[in-house]
């Protein structure tokens, strides 16, 4: 006996956040197999699982390893439903350019915050690590990113966060990106003073964050 | 005010639980490496070329150690020698930028290649760092020289990609066991070459092994029970270790009070009176901010120190690592508050 679509959707919720991939990939086939809008299913399954897991992560119920298990339940199910979904369906995202900048290699904060960016509903590249400041401005440009997120965990490299906001400036380009910072030396006092547009503690903040920044 | 003891016996002193004039103030290398900008450009011993050459990381700890006034030699002066050995590419910075893993050697867990410890002997840095810390301790009988470990956690996740290597700490147990049990087997090998050159101290710096990253489940399973193997085999060389933990605290304090290890050195963020509160046995390591360190003024490290002086914390220490663009008036202010207060 089938059964409905919510509770399909919640079973679906529910594997994301108990990290059951096959059980999602089990789910995700029994939505294809009966003729659901895969799009849907994405966005009413899948998605609501990954916000849950990213709201126990800010509760502190999970850390990171149980987050990073969560994304990787959520993109078995996506990889099954993405190709029934009909083109019609996919709206255009928002575009945002994530990495870590130039003298660090540290990035799995930059991780956390990129899969939680694409729950969110952003269309997110990743530029990687130790990545010069003016890579991240071209990449922008030719990307055509509205948002651009720099983190770094190193001290050392602080200064060059400042440089991309610098070289915007200098381009006369600045009101065309939103700038956001973050990483474990990065205060919200370091971002005023470099004149980016917000910081956020952790992955989940900065989803909000960004959806603030697009706000009307 | 003269010293009436040397600060090798001032640090043994507080880290064996003893009183003393005042609390010494060090930077003990490794993660904590103090070889600023400021420094190198005065003296022309420079980073990236020496953490290869035992002749200027000599030079180069001896004027860290003269310049900051920190009390004490810190090498080496980045967290990738034991990566390198284990496989792992490395990028080795520039003057103002410290070594990084520019690729960890391996995809998983089940992956990892166990070499014998004799790479260790082998390889051109060790050599160098060993060679260093017998120079060190022969020509400066009165400073501590301390030799810094990258943790066991955060070697792991040095030579396997860290994004797996996390997951795995959960999906498969007994690969991530092996791994980590493996490279706690090479740092110990690896402290045994340092205290045979004469090092006083060994400090381990583990940041991957934090509660944030890992929550209390998983920071005891793992973080607790190798840094403590590890804290023990030191022991048992005749060394005290120093062992540093990064970020916030909250969700792993009763963990963190099982360490082992002769002194605890935390964050900026973390109030080591609280810690000296609820558990009067550990000596309290830290932890002004390097963050005021390197953007405040001089008057306001020296405000931030007497703090410190104020709530008796054991051995004064920047918080986390510094960054190499620090001002050197800055770090002169920290260690002269330290010796003489007023």
């Amino acid at each position: 006996m089938a059964v409905s679509k919510e509770e399909l959707y919640q079973k679906m919720s529910d594997a994301i956040v108990d990290m059951d991939e096959d059980l999602v990939a089990e789910l995700s086939n029994e939505a294809v197999a009966q003729g659901l809008d895969a799009f849907e299913a994405i966005d009413k399954g899948l998605t609501p699982g990954m916000e849950r897991a990213g709201q126990l992560f800010e509760e502190e119920e999970y850390f990171v390893p149980e987050l990073l298990m969560c994304a990787d339940a959520m993109n078995v199910g996506i990889d099954i439903l993405k190709p029934h979904i009909k083109s019609d369906d996919t709206k255009v995202k928002r575009k945002a350019i994530i990495g870590v900048i130039e003298g660090d290699t540290h990035d799995i904060g930059k991780n956390l915050v990129k899969l939680m960016l694409e729950t969110g509903g952003f269309d997110v590249i990743d530029v990687g690590r130790d990545i010069p400041a003016a890579e991240f401005v071209e990449k922008a440009k030719s990307e055509g990113a509205e948002l651009i997120c720099i983190s770094t965990l190193m001290t050392t490299t602080m200064d060059a966060m400042a440089d991309v906001i610098t070289i915007l400036e200098e381009q006369g380009i600045r009101d065309k990106f939103k700038v956001v910072v973050g990483g474990g030396p990065i205060s919200q006092g370091f971002a005023t003073k470099i004149g980016a547009d917000g910081y956020s503690r952790n992955a989940a903040e900065a989803v909000r964050l960004a959806h603030k920044l697009f706000e009307e | 005010m003269s010293d009436t003891i040397s600060p090798k016996e001032r640090l043994a002193r507080k880290l064996g639980g003893k009183t003393s004039d005042r609390p010494p103030v060090i930077c003990p290398g490794g993660m904590m490496n103090a070889a600023i900008v400021d420094v190198m450009n005065a003296t022309g011993h420079t980073l990236p070329d020496a953490h290869h050459s035992k002749e200027l990381m000599t030079e180069l700890a001896e004027d860290v150690s003269r310049m900051t006034g920190f009390e004490n030699f810190g090498i080496p002066f980045c967290m990738t020698v034991e990566a390198e050995v284990l496989g792992s590419e490395i990028n080795y910075g520039t003057l103002e930028c410290e070594p990084k893993i520019q690729k960890e050697k391996f995809a998983t867990a089940a992956d990892v290649v166990f070499p014998e410890m004799k790479a260790f002997d082998d390889n051109k840095r060790i050599q160098a760092i060993a060679d260093t810390i017998h120079a060190l301790s022969k020509k400066h009988p009165d400073t501590p020289v301390i030799g810094s470990l990258t943790g066991p956690i955060s070697t792991a996740g040095s030579i396997i990609d860290p994004m797996t290597f996390l997951k795995q700490l959960r999906k498969d147990k007994e690969n991530s066991h092996k791994v980590i049990d493996y490279v706690t087997d090479c740092l110990i090998h690896y402290a045994g070459l340092m205290a045979e050159s004469g090092v006083d101290v060994i400090s381990i710096a583990d940041p991957t092994a934090t509660g944030e990253i890992l929550g209390p489940k998983m920071f005891d399973e793992y973080a607790v029970f190798y840094l403590n193997k590890l804290v023990d085999a030191i022991h048992k060389m005749g060394k005290p270790a120093i062992v540093h933990i990064c970020g916030k605290m909250e969700a792993v304090k009763l963990s963190v009070a099982q360490l082992r290890s002769d002194a605890l050195s935390v964050d900026a963020f973390v109030s080591l009176r609280d810690i000296k509160n609820l558990f009067p046995h550990i000596n309290t390591m830290g932890n002004l901010s390097t963050i005021m360190l390197e953007f405040e003024d001089a008057e306001k490290v020296k405000k931030g120190t007497r703090v410190l002086l104020k709530n008796n914390i054991d051995i004064i220490a920047p918080a986390c690592g510094l960054s190499t663009s620090t001002p050197i008036a800055n770090i002169n202010a920290f260690t002269e508050t330290v010796k003489s207060p007023q």
